[in-house]
């Protein structure tokens, strides 16, 4: 059971993250699961062992070319990152309530994947070189 | 809270495995060293309680919202 409804995980597809989540610890099982059928940057980070704790994520190269993450080495030993290949970055995602046209992405706390390993480790960006909120939806 | 006054260049333990270190004060900036284990995270206060509080809004977007959202991605497609 997900925020998206019933929905049938393969124990592979989960997603390890040692240290959890910022401010969510305690919860380290995770599957990506897409929002719609068509194919869309918008994915759900949904907990495995909590139905109601499903984090909307995105990919932020589907709206910015140049976003780089600053990884240390502990990080990078803590996702077993030998090869940049195996990297995914995600970013959250906000949508004020009924107002989906000011949608943010929140680009100073990248989630990054090793898709390979399958871990995953939130890693905030200190240098504050980036904005918080990255409004992708101009109209 | 535990109070200590330190100078420059002294130390505290925090445990076995925590070290501090005051590396230097100047005017209201001081320069602290961390010893941590590896697995140990060590955020500044503002940026965890930022990221903290995105995350919660991330799990707070209604699914209809959610949809609307993907759907005017969609309509826009981005220029590359």
């Amino acid at each position: 059971m997900t925020r998206l409804g019933e929905r049938e995980i393969s124990p592979d597809t989960i997603i390890y993250f040692p240290r959890g989540l910022v401010g969510l610890e305690d919860k380290r099982e995770y599957v990506l699961l897409p929002v719609k059928e068509e194919k869309s940057p918008f994915l759900l980070l949904q907990c495995v062992t909590d139905p109601g704790l499903g984090l909307l994520v995105a990919d932020p190269y589907a709206f910015l070319d140049d976003y780089d993450v600053k990884l240390e080495n502990p990080e990078r030993k803590t996702l077993k990152i030998t090869n940049v290949r195996q990297v995914a970055v995600l970013v959250t995602v906000t949508i004020p309530q009924n107002r989906p046209e000011n949608t943010t992405l929140n680009l100073q706390g990248p989630i990054v994947i090793n898709t390979e390993e399958r871990l995953g480790l939130q890693v905030p960006q200190t240098d504050g070189e980036y904005p918080t909120h990255f409004r992708p939806i101009v109209s | 809270m535990l109070i200590l006054t330190r100078r420059p260049g002294e130390s505290l333990y925090l445990g076995d495995h925590i070290k501090l270190k005051i590396l230097s004060v100047q005017g209201k900036q001081i320069k602290i060293g961390l010893d941590v284990p590896d697995d140990m995270t060590v955020y500044r206060e503002e940026v965890y309680l930022k990221i903290k509080e995105q995350n919660r809004q991330a799990l707070e977007s209604s699914q209809q919202d959610l949809l609307a959202a993907a759907a005017l991605w969609q309509s826009l497609e981005p220029k590359k």
